[in-house]
C-alpha cells in the first residue's frame, strides 16, 4: 500500500467518526429543542438555573457519533456521563435537592396560616387528572403514574417517581416537568383571570403572624413523623426536605444549612440537569410517547391550577368575611416554587397595586412541594 | 461496643433466611457440579441486603444443631438480596461448600433446621412430610413467606389465589384460578414473575384511574389535614405562650396583651424603624462612605499574599 492511498483510506475513516457522518434527522430536532432551551433561559431568563444545564446538556445528548465501543454515550455503561448519569437512574440527586430546597424555604408563611396547606393539597388533583387521561391514553397504570407526577410541578419528584416506576419514559417526563415549570407565567395568568371574579381578586388577607422559633423547630420533626408515618415511601423525598429544614431553623447549624441550600444544590443542579438533558439522545427519546407526555403534561398543570384556585373559591364558603382567601393564591398550590407564588404576587398587583400576596402565596406554595411528595410516596407504593 | 453491634447486625440478617425448597427424592432433576443427582435444599435470602450464610449450621436433628458447619471465608455463601443458594444433601462434605454432611431419607418424614453461628438460635426449620414423590420439590408458596405474611395476603387480597397453605408441592400442575404451573424452580424463585403484579392489578380493576384517584388524593389531603391541625394548635399554644411572657415581663393586662403576638412581623419591623428613626438616625450626612477601594479586610492566611510569594533564600 503506497503513502498516498494509505493515507486517504485513514482519512476515509476518520470521516466515519465524526458526528457529519452519523447525523440524522432526529439529532437535528434535538439540537434545535436544546437551542430553544438555551434561548429561553437567556433571552427572556424563562428558569435559566434549570434551562440553561438541560438545554446544554441535550446538545451534549445529541452530538452523533460512530458507536465503536468508545464509551462516550450516557447509555454506555461506564462512560462519564453515564455515571453521572446514576444519581439520576438510582434516584439520589433528587432527595438531596430536596435536602437543599428544604434548607431555603421558609415554612412560616404555613405555620402562620396551617389551612393554607389545604390548597397544596388541591393542586395534587393535577396529578390524578393527567393520570386518568394517560391511562385512556393507552399507558401502563404505572406509566401513567410517572406521567401524572408531572401535574406536581417538581422537577426532582418527578424524575425520582419516573425513574423507579418508567425509567424509559424518564428523558421526557423530565423535560417535560422542567419546560412546563419554566412556562407556569404563560400557562397560569389566563386561567386565574377566567376562575375569579372582579371582587375576589381584590380580597386583602390578614399579614401572617410573626412565628416564634420554637414553632419552626416543631414543623420539620413534626412533618417527618406525621407524613412518613402514613406514607413511608415518601421518604426519600420528605425525609431529606424536612432534615433540611431542621437544619435551617435550629440555628445551631447554621455551616451545614448554608451547604445544604448552597453549593451542595448547586452541584447536584448542575449534575441533574447536564445529564438529564444528555438523557434525550434522540434514538431514544424521539418518540410518540414523548410527544403524548409532553401534551398530557401542559393538561396536568392546567387541571392543578384549575382545582387550587376552585379549591379556594369553595373553602372561602365556610370562612369568615374577614378571614376570606384571596383565589389568585390558589394557583400557587402548584409547587413550582417560588414562580407560581410570584405569579400571584403579579396578577394580584394588577388589579390592587397594594395588595401583596407574595407571603401568602409561599404557603400553598411550600404545601404543594409536601402534598406532591406525599402524592408520589403513595404512586410509588402502589405501582412499584 | 461497635462489635457487639456489629454482631448484633449480622445476627439480625441471618434471621432472614429462610428454608425455600426442597427436593428429597432426585431421579430426574438438577445436577450438582459432579453430574451427580442428589437431594437438595433450597435457602432463600428475604433481606434487601446481601445475608453470609457461612458459620451457620443446616441440621436433620433438634439434638444435634451443629451437624454441618456451613464453611465460612467462601465468596459464594455471600447471598445477594432476595437470592437463593442450594445444598446438596448428599453426605459428601469434602466435595465443597454446598455439599453436605447428611441425606434425606426418602422413606420417612425429614426435619431440616438451621441455625445461626452460635449454634443455638434457630433461624428456620421445617419437616417435609413422608412420601414424597420422584422429583416433585416442597416449598414455600412464594419465596421466603412465612404464616404472617400469607395470612395478611388471605386477608386483604380478594384477588389471591394460592390456597391457605404455606407449603406446597410443586409438581407441575396448575392451581384452580391460577395461570401458572407449580414447577420445580431449584437455585430460581419458586414463583417466577413475568409481569408486576400490582399493576396488573390496578389495570385489571381500574382501567380508568379514578379509584386511584380518589385512595391518592385522600391520602394527601389526610396528611395535610392532619398537619393542618397539628400546627393549628402547635399556634394557638405559641401565641398563648408569648402573650403570658408579655403579660409577666411588662405587667399587661389580659385585654392588652391580646395585641401581643398576633401581629405580623411587619408591624414590628416598621415600629423598630419609627423607633430607630427617631433616636440616632437623625442627621443629614449618611454614615456610610462610597469608595472605590475594597474596604473589607477579611484576613486569612490561605487567601494571604504573603505566605503565597516564594521567598528566596537570604544570603
Amino acid at each position: 500500500m503506497n503513502f498516498l492511498s494509505f493515507l486517504t483510506e485513514n482519512l476515509e475513516t476518520f470521516l466515519t467518526y465524526t458526528g457529519f457522518a452519523n447525523a440524522t434527522p432526529g439529532h437535528v430536532v434535538m439540537i434545535i429543542v436544546g437551542l430553544t432551551f438555551i434561548y429561553l433561559a437567556i433571552a427572556h431568563e424563562f428558569e435559566p438555573m434549570l434551562l440553561i444545564p438541560i438545554g446544554f446538556g441535550i446538545l451534549i445528548g445529541n452530538i452523533p457519533f460512530k458507536d465503536a465501543g468508545l464509551q462516550l454515550g450516557i447509555y454506555e455503561e461506564g462512560s462519564v456521563l453515564n455515571i453521572l448519569y446514576q444519581g439520576v437512574t438510582q434516584g439520589w440527586y433528587p432527595p438531596l435537592i430536596f435536602l437543599g430546597i428544604g434548607a431555603m424555604t421558609d415554612f412560616s408563611a404555613l405555620i402562620s396560616n396551617p389551612k393554607l396547606m389545604l390548597i397544596g393539597a388541591a393542586a395534587q388533583f393535577g396529578i390524578f387528572g393527567a393520570y386518568i387521561l394517560a391511562l385512556t391514553f393507552g399507558f401502563e397504570p404505572n406509566q401513567a403514574g410517572a406521567i401524572g407526577i408531572i401535574g406536581g410541578a417538581d422537577g426532582p419528584t418527578a424524575i425520582f417517581l419516573s425513574s423507579k416506576l418508567a425509567p424509559n419514559l424518564m428523558g421526557a417526563i423530565a423535560i417535560s416537568a422542567y419546560s412546563y415549570m419554566a412556562l407556569v407565567p404563560v400557562i397560569q395568568p389566563p386561567l386565574m383571570k377566567l376562575l375569579t371574579t372582579n371582587e375576589e381578586r381584590v380580597i386583602r388577607m390578614k399579614p401572617p403572624r410573626a412565628v416564634s422559633q420554637t414553632e419552626k423547630i416543631i414543623f420539620p420533626i413534626t412533618g417527618l413523623l406525621l407524613t412518613c408515618f402514613l406514607v413511608p415511601s415518601g421518604l426519600p423525598l420528605l425525609g431529606m426536605l424536612f432534615f433540611g429544614n431542621l437544619l435551617k431553623e435550629s440555628g445551631v447549624t447554621r455551616r451545614l444549612a448554608e451547604t445544604a441550600r448552597g453549593p451542595l444544590i448547586d452541584t447536584i443542579t448542575i449534575l441533574l440537569g447536564i445529564t438529564v438533558g444528555a438523557s434525550t439522545q434522540a434514538t431514544q427519546f424521539l418518540t410518540w410517547d414523548s410527544i403524548k407526555i409532553f401534551g398530557l403534561g401542559a393538561l396536568s398543570f392546567i387541571i392543578a391550577t384549575t382545582a387550587g384556585v376552585l379549591f379556594v373559591k369553595f373553602f372561602n364558603l365556610f370562612l369568615k368575611k374577614d378571614n376570606k382567601i384571596n383565589p389568585l393564591i390558589g394557583n400557587a398550590g402548584v409547587s413550582a416554587v417560588p414562580d407560581s407564588a410570584r405569579i400571584s404576587q403579579t396578577i394580584g398587583l394588577e388589579y390592587d397595586p397594594t395588595n401583596y400576596l407574595l407571603m401568602h402565596a409561599m404557603g400553598p406554595n411550600v404545601a404543594g412541594v409536601i402534598g406532591s411528595a406525599v402524592a408520589a410516596g403513595v404512586l410509588l407504593g402502589f405501582l412499584s | 461496643m461497635l462489635f457487639v453491634l456489629l454482631m448484633g447486625v449480622q445476627a439480625q440478617r441471618a434471621t432472614s433466611l429462610k428454608i425455600n425448597e426442597v427436593l428429597v427424592i432426585n431421579q430426574d432433576n438438577f445436577m450438582d457440579d459432579y453430574g451427580k443427582k442428589h437431594p437438595w435444599i433450597e435457602i432463600y435470602n428475604s433481606s434487601p441486603g446481601t445475608v453470609d450464610i457461612g458459620g451457620c449450621f443446616l441440621t436433620t436433628d433438634m439434638n444435634n444443631p451443629k451437624m454441618y458447619p456451613i464453611p465460612k471465608g467462601d465468596v459464594l455463601t455471600k447471598i445477594k438480596p432476595r437470592q437463593h443458594v442450594l445444598f446438596w444433601a448428599d453426605n459428601k462434605p469434602s466435595r465443597g461448600t454446598f455439599h453436605l454432611s447428611f441425606t434425606l431419607d426418602p422413606e420417612k418424614s425429614n426435619f431440616v433446621a438451621l441455625f445461626n453461628s452460635d449454634g443455638r438460635a434457630l433461624i428456620d426449620s421445617i419437616t417435609i412430610p413422608a412420601g414424597q414423590r420422584v422429583d416433585i420439590s416442597y416449598g414455600l408458596i412464594q419465596d421466603g413467606w412465612d404464616q404472617k405474611r400469607l395470612n395478611e395476603e388471605l386477608q386483604l387480597n380478594s384477588l389471591y389465589k394460592g390456597g391457605d397453605k404455606l407449603w406446597v408441592y410443586y409438581d407441575g400442575t396448575v392451581p384452580a384460578g391460577m395461570n401458572r404451573a407449580r414447577e420445580v424452580t431449584p437455585s430460581s424463585n419458586n414463583v417466577i414473575l413475568d409481569s408486576n403484579e400490582k399493576v396488573e392489578n390496578f389495570k385489571e380493576n381500574d382501567s380508568t384511574g379514578v379509584t386511584m384517584t380518589i385512595t391518592a388524593m385522600s391520602v394527601v389531603f389526610i396528611a395535610l389535614i392532619i398537619l393542618y391541625f397539628v400546627f393549628k394548635y402547635v399556634g394557638k399554644t405559641a401565641v398563648n405562650l408569648s402573650r403570658k411572657r408579655a403579660m409577666k415581663a411588662s405587667g399587661l393586662s389580659k385585654e392588652q396583651a391580646k395585641e401581643v403576638a398576633s401581629e405580623s412581623g411587619e408591624i414590628y419591623a416598621a415600629i423598630a424603624m419609627a423607633i430607630y428613626e427617631a433616636t440616632d438616625a437623625v442627621h443629614d450626612d449618611e454614615n456610610t462612605v462610597l469608595t472605590i477601594k475594597n474596604v473589607a479586610r477579611n484576613y486569612s492566611p490561605w487567601s494571604s499574599k504573603i505566605y503565597s510569594l516564594r521567598e528566596l533564600p537570604k544570603k
